[in-house]
C-alpha cells in the first residue's frame, strides 16, 4: 500500500511543532545546558553519535535536547545535519593499539597485557535505583570530586602506556582463521555508494558501526540463542581515546584531535571445510564511536556471522542484518505508515466491502454445515 | 608538527587564545579562509586482518591565514573556530624566520606539561579499576 501526496495543513503542522515545544517547556523548569547533557547523559550522547554516524558530542547533545531525549530522532537530526557540510578530509586509519585506554577487559584470558582494567562500567553492579540522585546538587558533586581525586599522589603518577592486544596472542600462535585471499577487500563508502549485496566487509563494518544498538543486540542475541551459530567469547573489549590525523592542503600530516571509541574482538570456534584440516578461531570485529559495549560485541557476532552466509539464519544474511539494523531508515519506514494512505486504503476497502457483500449473497459451505454457529 | 598540533588541539582554549593575541600584534595577519565547519571521514581498520573501513564522520573546523605572507592552516575536531584560527596562526608563525620563537617554544612546553599531567591523573584514576579476578577454587 502506498502513501499519497497531500497538501494543506501548514498551520496545523506549525502549531503541532509549537505544541511539542509547549509540552517540553510548559513547567518552566531550568533549561538544560548542553554541557550538562554532554557530560551527565554521556552514554546517550555516544549512542546518538554512533547511530548518527557523526562524531560531534556537542551537536549530539543539542540534538538530544531538541528531540526530548528520543535517541532515534536525535540520531536522525544529527545525520541530516551531517549532510549539510562538505567532507573535506579523510583521516589516516586510527590506531586502536595506541589508544589512551579507559577500559580494557577480556573474557577469554584472565591475565592480559597490562591487566584487566574495568574502567567506567556498570558491570558487576546491582542496578538498584539510587534515589539520592534526585537530590544531587553542586555541593554533592564538588564533594564527590574532591573525595574521588584525593588519593592521587601527583608526584608518583604512572607513565601512560599503550597495551598489546589480546588477540595478538592467538594470532602469534597461528590459531586464527587464515586470511581468505578471495574475500573482497575493497574500501567502499556506503554514504556515497548505495550498498549492493554481497557487500564487501568494509561496507558491512561501516553499516554496523552506525547501526542501531537495539537492532544489533536483537540479532546478535538471536544468533547466540540458536537462530544462527555464533556464540563467541569476548577476546578483548577496550574503550578509550584515539588520535585522529589528516593530511592538510599542503600534504602535511596533522593531528586534529582525538575521538572516543569502543572496540571488541570476539572469538568463535570455526568450522573447517575439510575434515582433517586444523581447527581455528574466527574473529569478529566491532568498533563504534563513544562508549557502547553492547554495540561492539554484537557487531563482532554479526561480523563473524555474515562471513559465513546462511539464508536460514537471519544473523548470517547480510541484507537482513544490514537493512534492518539501520535505525534511521527503519524508523523512517515504520513511521511512514502514519502518512496519509487514503487513496490506496480506500481502494482496498472498496475491494474488501465488495468481497464481503458477495460472500453474504451466497451462504458459505461452513455456514451450511454448522448452522448453530450463525446463531452465536 | 604533530607534537605542536597535539598540544594546540588539547590545551586550554582560553590560554591558547590569550597567547595568540599577544603574538598577533607583532605581525601582519591576513585571513584567507574564515574558520568554517566541515567533515572528516574517519578511517579505521579491523585489528586482525587490517581491512580498512570507514567508521563515520567527525565534525571539524578549518581555517587558513597568512602571517607576514606565510601560509598557516589550522584544523581541529569539533565546532572550534577560535582554536582553528589559533592553530593556523601558530602554524604560520612558527614557519617564519624573522620572529622570536622562544615564546612559542615556552608556551608549547608549558602546555605539554599540563596536558601530560592531567592525562596522568586521569590514568591514575583509571588504573584504580584494575582487577585480578580469582577463580572460586582459589584463595
Amino acid at each position: 500500500m502506498g502513501y499519497v501526496a497531500v497538501k494543506g495543513g501548514t498551520d496545523a503542522i506549525h502549531n503541532s511543532q509549537q505544541l511539542v515545544e509547549f509540552y517540553r517547556l510548559k513547567d518552566a523548569t531550568t533549561p538544560l545546558d548542553i554541557k550538562q547533557i554532554r557530560t551527565q547523559l554521556r552514554m546517550a550522547v555516544d549512542k546518538v553519535m554512533g547511530e548518527g554516524g557523526v562524531y560531534a558530542p556537542e551537536y549530539a547533545a543539542i540534538a538530544l535536547k531538541q528531540a526530548e531525549g528520543e535517541v532515534f530522532e536525535a540520531a536522525f537530526i544529527l545525520r541530516a545535519f551531517r549532510a549539510t557540510l562538505q567532507r573535506k578530509y579523510y583521516s589516516e586509519a586510527i590506531n586502536t593499539r595506541e589508544m589512551f585506554v579507559r577500559r580494557k577487559i577480556s573474557a577469554s584470558f584472565r591475565e592480559i597485557p597490562g591487566g584487566q582494567i574495568l574502567g567506567p562500567t556498570r558491570d558487576y553492579t546491582q542496578r538498584i535505583l539510587d534515589t539520592t540522585k534526585a537530590f544531587e546538587d553542586q555541593e554533592a558533586i564538588k564533594k564527590f570530586l574532591t573525595d574521588f581525586k584525593v588519593p592521587v599522589n601527583s608526584d608518583k603518577l604512572a607513565e601512560i602506556t599503550t597495551f598489546a592486544k589480546v588477540i595478538d596472542l592467538l594470532k602469534n600462535e597461528g590459531l586464527l582463521k587464515p586470511i581468505d585471499p578471495d574475500e573482497d577487500r575493497t574500501l567502499k563508502d556506503i554514504t556515497r555508494e548505495a550498498i549492493k549485496f554481497p557487500a564487501p566487509r568494509s561496507a558491512r563494518l561501516q553499516m554496523l558501526a552506525r547501526a542501531e544498538t537495539g537492532g544489533l543486540m536483537a540479532l546478535g542475541y538471536a544468533s547466540m540463542r540458536g537462530f544462527g551459530s555464533v556464540h563467541p567469547t569476548v577476546g578483548e573489549l577496550r574503550y578509550g581515546a584515539v588520535k585522529v590525523k589528516v593530511k592538510d592542503a599542503t600534504g602535511r600530516s596533522r593531528y586534529i584531535g582525538k575521538i572516543e571509541v569502543t572496540e571488541a574482538e570476539t572469538i568463535s570456534a570455526g568450522k573447517s571445510a575439510k575434515k582433517k584440516s586444523a581447527p581455528y578461531y574466527n574473529i569478529g570485529y566491532g568498533l563504534c564511536f563513544g562508549q557502547n559495549d553492547t554495540k561492539v560485541i554484537c557487531m563482532g557476532i554479526l561480523d563473524t556471522a555474515m562471513r559465513t552466509p546462511d539464508v536460514n539464519s537471519p544473523a548470517n544474511d547480510q541484507e537482513f542484518v544490514l537493512y534492518h539494523t539501520e535505525g534511521i531508515e527503519s524508523m523512517g519506514f515504520v513511521n511512514h505508515l502514519k502518512l496519509p494512505h487514503y487513496v490506496t486504503f480506500q481502494s482496498e476497502l472498496k475491494n474488501i466491502r465488495g468481497a464481503v457483500e458477495r460472500s453474504a449473497e451466497k451462504p458459505t459451505e461452513q455456514a451450511i454445515q454448522s448452522p448453530q454457529l450463525q446463531s452465536v | 608538527m604533530q607534537d605542536q598540533d597535539y598540544i594546540l588541539c588539547e590545551c586550554e582554549l582560553q590560554l591558547l587564545e590569550a597567547f595568540v593575541v599577544t603574538l598577533e600584534t607583532t605581525v601582519e595577519v591576513q585571513l584567507v579562509k574564515q574558520p568554517a565547519l566541515c567533515m572528516t571521514m574517519i578511517q579505521a581498520e579491523d585489528s586482525v586482518e587490517f581491512q580498512p573501513f570507514y567508521l563515520g564522520e567527525a565534525l571539524t573546523t578549518e581555517c587558513e591565514l597568512l602571517v607576514n605572507g606565510t601560509r598557516g592552516i589550522g584544523i581541529c575536531l569539533g565546532d572550534e573556530p577560535v582554536r582553528a584560527y589559533c592553530i593556523a596562526f601558530i602554524d604560520a608563525y612558527s614557519q617564519l624566520s624573522d620572529v622570536p620563537m622562544q615564546p612559542v617554544a615556552d608556551f608549547l612546553s608549558q602546555q605539554a606539561a599540563i596536558i601530560e599531567h592531567n592525562a596522568k591523573i586521569e590514568n591514575d584514576l583509571i588504573l584504580r579499576t584494575k582487577v585480578d579476578f580469582k577463580l572460586m577454587e582459589q584463595d
